[in-house]
C-alpha cells in the first residue's frame, strides 16, 4: 500500500508539471482541446496527493512502523486522534500536509471557474501549479514520507508529547488553511501581471480567498498561543518566538491588503501598492516555511530535522525577483490616475493604518533576522527577545488601536473639522470619564503598566466609536423605512456586510487588545516548595497543597499530579491538579498546567518540581486578568468575518447585470 | 507483476486518458478566449466604474445622514459623484453606440 501512496506521489508530480505546460500552451495558442486537457490536471494533482495522504494516515493507524516517519512520530499506545494529527506533526507530513491544502484549494479554484470565461484563470491555475510542483519536487526528492525503514523497529518514538494536546490537532490545520489560502490572491494577481489584465477583476475574483485565509491564519495564531498558554506551562501565550513571527507577519501584511485594496475598489488607485501587498503577503507565508524549516533560526516550534532552509531560501529568491520584475516591467499600466480627494478622508486613514501595519511587520521582521544577519557580519548570533518587539510594536499598535477607532468616524472621501470635531467628542468623552474611573483602581508603576492603561481608554474609545456607528446607521434605517430598533440593526449589518462585519471584526480587534494588555501588566505569581497540608495565598486566593498522587497511565506515560484545594474567602471553590507527565522514551517530562479560566481572570497552576520521597512539590501559581478576554476576541472576530464572506446577493446580482449588457455588446461576455 | 505495480500502471493509463482525450477527440475548431479587444475592455472598465460612483454616492448619502459630513462638503461631493457617474454614463452610451455601429457594419460585411 506505501508503494502505491509514494507513486501517487510521483504521479502528481508529473501531472503538476503538465498542468503548468499545458495551461500556459493553452493560453498562448488559444486552444480550447488543450485547454480541456489541461483542466483536468487540478483535479488528477489533488486525487494523487489525497491518495498518498490517505496512505499515510493508514499507516499512523494500523501501526506500520516500517515507514520511518511512522516510526518516529508515533506509536501504539498512541491515542487514535493523536495518530491522525502525528501526520503533520513532522516535517515531511506537514509538507504533504501543505500540497494537500494546495491542491484542494487549486480544485476549488478550477471548479468556482469552469463554466465562467474568465482571462486569468488559467495562468493562475498556471501558477498554483508551479507552487505544487515546488512542493512535491520536496516530497518525491528530498522529504519523502513513505522513506521505508528496512529493520522495522516493534514500536514507534511516539509523537512529541508537546504536541499531545488537542490546541495541535487543530492549530496547524488552521494556521496553513491561512498560509496556503494566501497562495489563490498570489496566483491571480500574477495571472493579473502576465496577462495585463491590470483592472481590479483579479481582487473581486479573490477577495473572499483573501478574507478567509487571513481569517484562518488569524485563528492560526490564536489556536498557537492558547496551544503555547495551555502546554508549554510558562504562564504565558505569546514568546515573539521566530516561528511566531512568522506566522505573524503575513497576516500583518495581508491585514494592511484588506484596507488598502478598498481604496483601489471604490476609486482605482493604489494599484502597485495592492499588488505589492499581496506579493509580500505570498512572500512571507513562503518566509514563514523557511524559518521552520531552515534550522537557521532555534525555536520550540521548528522541525526537528529542519534541513530544507536552501530550497526555501531559492524559492523565495526566484519569487521575489519574479513579482519585482513583474511589477517594474508593468509600472506604466499599473499607474493610477486618481488622487485622494482629501488627506481628512478614511481613504488617509486606511494609508496611515498600512503604513503602522507594516511597521509592525518591517520590525517583527527585523527582529526575526537579527540573529542570522548579526551572526553573517559579526561571527555572533544575536538573538533578540521580548523586550524589543515589546518596545518598538506596542506604541505602534497602540496607534493601531486608535486609528480602528478613528477610521470609521471619518467619512469616504473627504471629512471636515467641525464633523470630525463633532463625531468625537462623544467617544473621547467617554473614553476620558473611562480612564478618570479606572485611575485609582489601576497601577502605574511603570511604563507597561502607564501603556496598559492608556490601552485600556483607546479601547473604550473605539469601544465607544463602534457602537455610536451601529446606533447612528440603525437610527438613519429607522428613519429611512419605519423599521423596529432590531430589524434595522440587523437589516443595517445585513445589507452592509462587508462594513459592518469588518465593524465586528474591529470589536473583536479590541478585546484582543484589552486581553492582552491587561494580562501582560497586571498578572501576580508565586513559586513555594511545600509540604503536604502546607498553604499559601495569592491575590485573594488560598491555596492548599493537599497530596502527591502517581498514576501509571499506560506502559509509555506516567503522570505525576499534585492536588490543591482552592480557597476564595474561606470557600473552596476549585481542587487543582496540575501534573508532570513522564513519556517512556523522553528526556523531559511535560508540565499539564491546571487552569480556573473566568472573564476576570485566570488561576493557572504548574507543578515545577516535587519529591516523591516526602511527597512535597514545587508550585508555581500565577493570576492572570483577562486572558480570556483574547480567546473571546477570537470568536468576536470569527464571528465578524463570516458576516463579511456570506455570500452579497446584491453584489452577485450586479455582476450579472454587468455580464449581460456586455453580452449584448461582445458575445461571448469575457471576464 | 505485482498487485501494487497493476494498480500503479492503472492509474497511469487513467490519467493519460483524462487528460489524452481532450487532445484527441474531434472537437470543432473554437478558440478558447477572444482576442484581446480594448473597447471591450474599456466597456467592462466603465461599467464597473459608473456601479462603484454609484455606490460611493449611496455611501455619501449615508454618511451624511449619521451626520460625517457637513453640509456643504455633502452637496460639493454629491455634486462631484454625480457628474462623476453621468460621465460615465455618456461615455458607456457613446461606446456602445459605436460598437453596435461596428458590430452592424462587420455583420453587413
Amino acid at each position: 500500500m506505501n508503494e502505491i501512496g509514494e507513486f501517487a506521489l510521483l504521479l502528481a508530480l508529473a501531472t503538476a508539471l503538465y498542468g503548468v505546460v499545458s495551461y500556459v500552451m493553452a493560453f498562448r495558442s488559444n486552444r480550447v482541446d488543450v485547454f480541456l486537457s489541461a483542466d483536468k490536471t487540478p483535479i488528477i494533482v489533488w486525487a494523487c496527493v489525497m491518495v498518498s495522504s490517505i496512505v499515510l494516515w493508514r499507516a499512523f493507524m494500523i501501526n506500520d512502523f516500517s515507514l520511518q516517519y511512522v516510526a518516529s512520530y508515533s506509536n501504539i499506545d498512541l491515542d487514535p486522534f493523536y495518530k491522525f494529527s502525528s501526520f503533520w506533526g513532522g516535517q515531511k507530513g506537514s509538507l504533504l500536509f501543505w500540497t494537500l491544502i494546495l491542491t484542494t484549494y487549486m480544485m476549488v479554484v478550477h471548479i468556482q471557474n469552469r463554466k465562467q470565461n474568465i482571462r486569468l484563470v488559467p495562468i493562475a491555475l498556471a501558477v498554483m501549479m508551479v507552487i505544487a510542483v515546488f512542493f512535491l519536487v520536496l516530497l518525491n526528492f528530498s522529504t519523502n514520507p513513505f522513506e521505508v525503514i528496512p529493520l522495522p523497529p516493534e514500536d514507534g518514538r511516539g509523537l512529541n508529547p508537546l504536541l499531545q494536546n488537542y490546541w495541535m490537532v487543530i492549530h496547524p490545520p488552521t494556521l496553513y488553511l491561512g498560509y496556503v489560502g494566501f497562495t489563490v490572491p498570489f496566483a491571480f494577481a500574477t495571472a493579473a501581471l502576465l496577462t495585463k489584465n491590470l483592472d481590479d477583476g483579479w481582487i473581486r475574483l479573490t477577495r473572499k480567498w483573501t478574507l478567509v485565509s487571513w481569517f484562518f491564519l488569524c485563528m492560526g495564531n490564536l489556536f498557537g498561543a492558547q496551544w503555547a498558554y495551555i502546554e508549554l506551562g510558562w504562564g504565558g501565550y505569546w514568546a515573539w518566538d521566530p516561528v511566531e513571527n512568522a506566522a505573524f507577519m503575513p497576516l500583518i501584511v495581508a491585514t494592511a491588503y484588506l484596507h488598502s485594496v478598498m481604496i483601489q475598489e471604490k476609486k482605482d488607485m493604489m494599484k502597485v501598492w495592492n499588488m505589492s501587498l499581496i506579493l509580500l503577503t505570498f512572500v512571507m507565508t513562503i518566509f514563514g516555511t523557511f524559518i521552520t524549516r531552515s534550522g537557521l533560526i532555534q525555536s520550540v516550534h521548528t522541525f526537528d530535522e529542519a534541513t530544507l532552509g536552501y530550497y526555501f531560501l531559492a524559492f523565495l529568491g526566484v519569487i521575489i525577483a519574479f513579482a519585482v520584475t513583474m511589477i517594474l516591467i508593468r509600472l506604466p499600466l499599473l499607474k493610477s490616475k486618481n488622487e485622494l480627494d482629501s488627506f481628512l478622508s478614511r481613504e488617509a486613514s486606511f494609508l496611515l493604518n498600512n503604513l503602522v501595519l507594516l511597521g509592525i511587520a518591517f520590525s517583527t521582521f527585523w527582529g526575526t533576522i537579527f540573529p542570522i544577519v548579526s551572526e553573517a557580519f559579526r561571527g555572533v548570533k544575536i538573538t533578540v527577545g521580548p523586550p524589543f518587539y515589546n518596545q518598538v510594536n506596542v506604541p505602534i499598535g497602540m496607534v493601531l488601536l486608535a486609528l480602528i477607532g478613528i477610521g470609521p468616524v471619518i467619512a469616504w472621501r473627504k471629512a471636515s473639522w467641525s464633523n470630525l470635531k463633532k463625531n468625537f467628542t462623544k467617544p473621547v468623552s467617554v473614553a476620558a470619564v473611562g480612564g478618570a474611573i479606572m485611575f485609582p483602581f489601576v497601577p502605574l508603576t511603570d511604563k507597561s503598566e502607564i501603556f496598559t492603561y492608556i490601552t485600556f481608554i483607546l479601547c473604550i474609545f473605539v469601544m465607544t466609536s463602534m457602537l455610536i456607528e451601529f446606533m447612528k446607521g440603525t437610527g438613519a434605517r429607522m428613519q429611512a423605512h419605519g423599521e423596529s430598533p432590531v430589524s434595522a440593526l440587523s437589516g443595517l449589518v445585513w445589507k452592509n456586510k462587508s462594513r459592518y462585519g469588518g465593524y465586528i471584526v474591529h470589536l473583536g480587534v479590541v478585546l484582543l487588545f484589552a486581553g492582552i494588555a491587561g494580562s501582560q501588566s497586571y498578572s501576580d505569581d508565586v513559586e513555594k516548595n511545600l509540604s503536604v497540608g502546607e498553604r499559601f495565598h495569592l491575590r485573594g486566593y488560598d491555596f492548599i497543597y493537599e497530596k502527591l498522587l502517581v498514576k501509571e497511565e499506560n506502559s509509555t506515560k506516567t503522570r505525576v499530579i499534585a492536588q490543591l484545594g482552592i480557597e476564595r474567602d474561606g470557600q473552596r471553590v476549585w481542587t487543582g491538579m496540575p501534573e508532570k507527565e513522564f513519556y517512556k522514551g523522553q528526556k523531559q517530562p511535560v508540565s499539564e498546567v491546571d487552569l480556573i479560566s473566568t472573564l476576570k481572570e485566570d488561576v493557572y497552576m504548574i507543578l515545577a518540581d516535587f519529591n516523591p520521597d516526602n511527597s512535597s512539590a514545587t508550585l508555581k501559581v500565577y493570576v492572570k486578568p483577562m486572558v480570556k478576554w483574547m480567546w473571546l476576541g477570537g470568536w468576536v472576530i470569527a464571528f465578524g468575518t463570516m458576516i463579511c464572506v456570506w455570500p452579497d446577493r446584491l453584489e452577485a446580482r450586479r455582476r450579472v447585470e454587468r455580464l449581460k449588457r456586455q453580452e449584448a455588446i461582445f458575445m461571448p461576455a469575457q471576464e | 507483476m505485482t498487485g501494487a505495480n497493476f494498480l500503479q500502471l492503472i492509474l497511469v493509463v487513467l490519467i493519460l486518458m483524462a487528460v489524452g482525450i481532450p487532445l484527441f477527440s474531434k472537437l470543432p475548431p473554437k478558440r478558447l478566449f477572444k482576442p484581446l479587444d480594448p473597447d471591450e475592455e474599456e466597456y467592462k472598465h466603465l461599467l464597473v466604474r459608473k456601479e462603484e460612483v454609484l455606490l460611493a454616492i449611496k455611501e455619501l448619502e449615508f454618511d451624511f445622514k449619521t451626520d460625517k459630513i457637513s453640509k456643504p462638503d455633502f452637496e460639493a461631493l454629491h455634486h462631484k459623484l454625480e457628474q462623476e457617474a453621468m460621465a460615465f454614463l455618456e461615455k458607456i452610451d457613446d461606446l456602445e453606440k459605436q460598437l453596435k455601429k461596428r458590430n452592424k457594419t462587420s455583420g453587413a460585411a
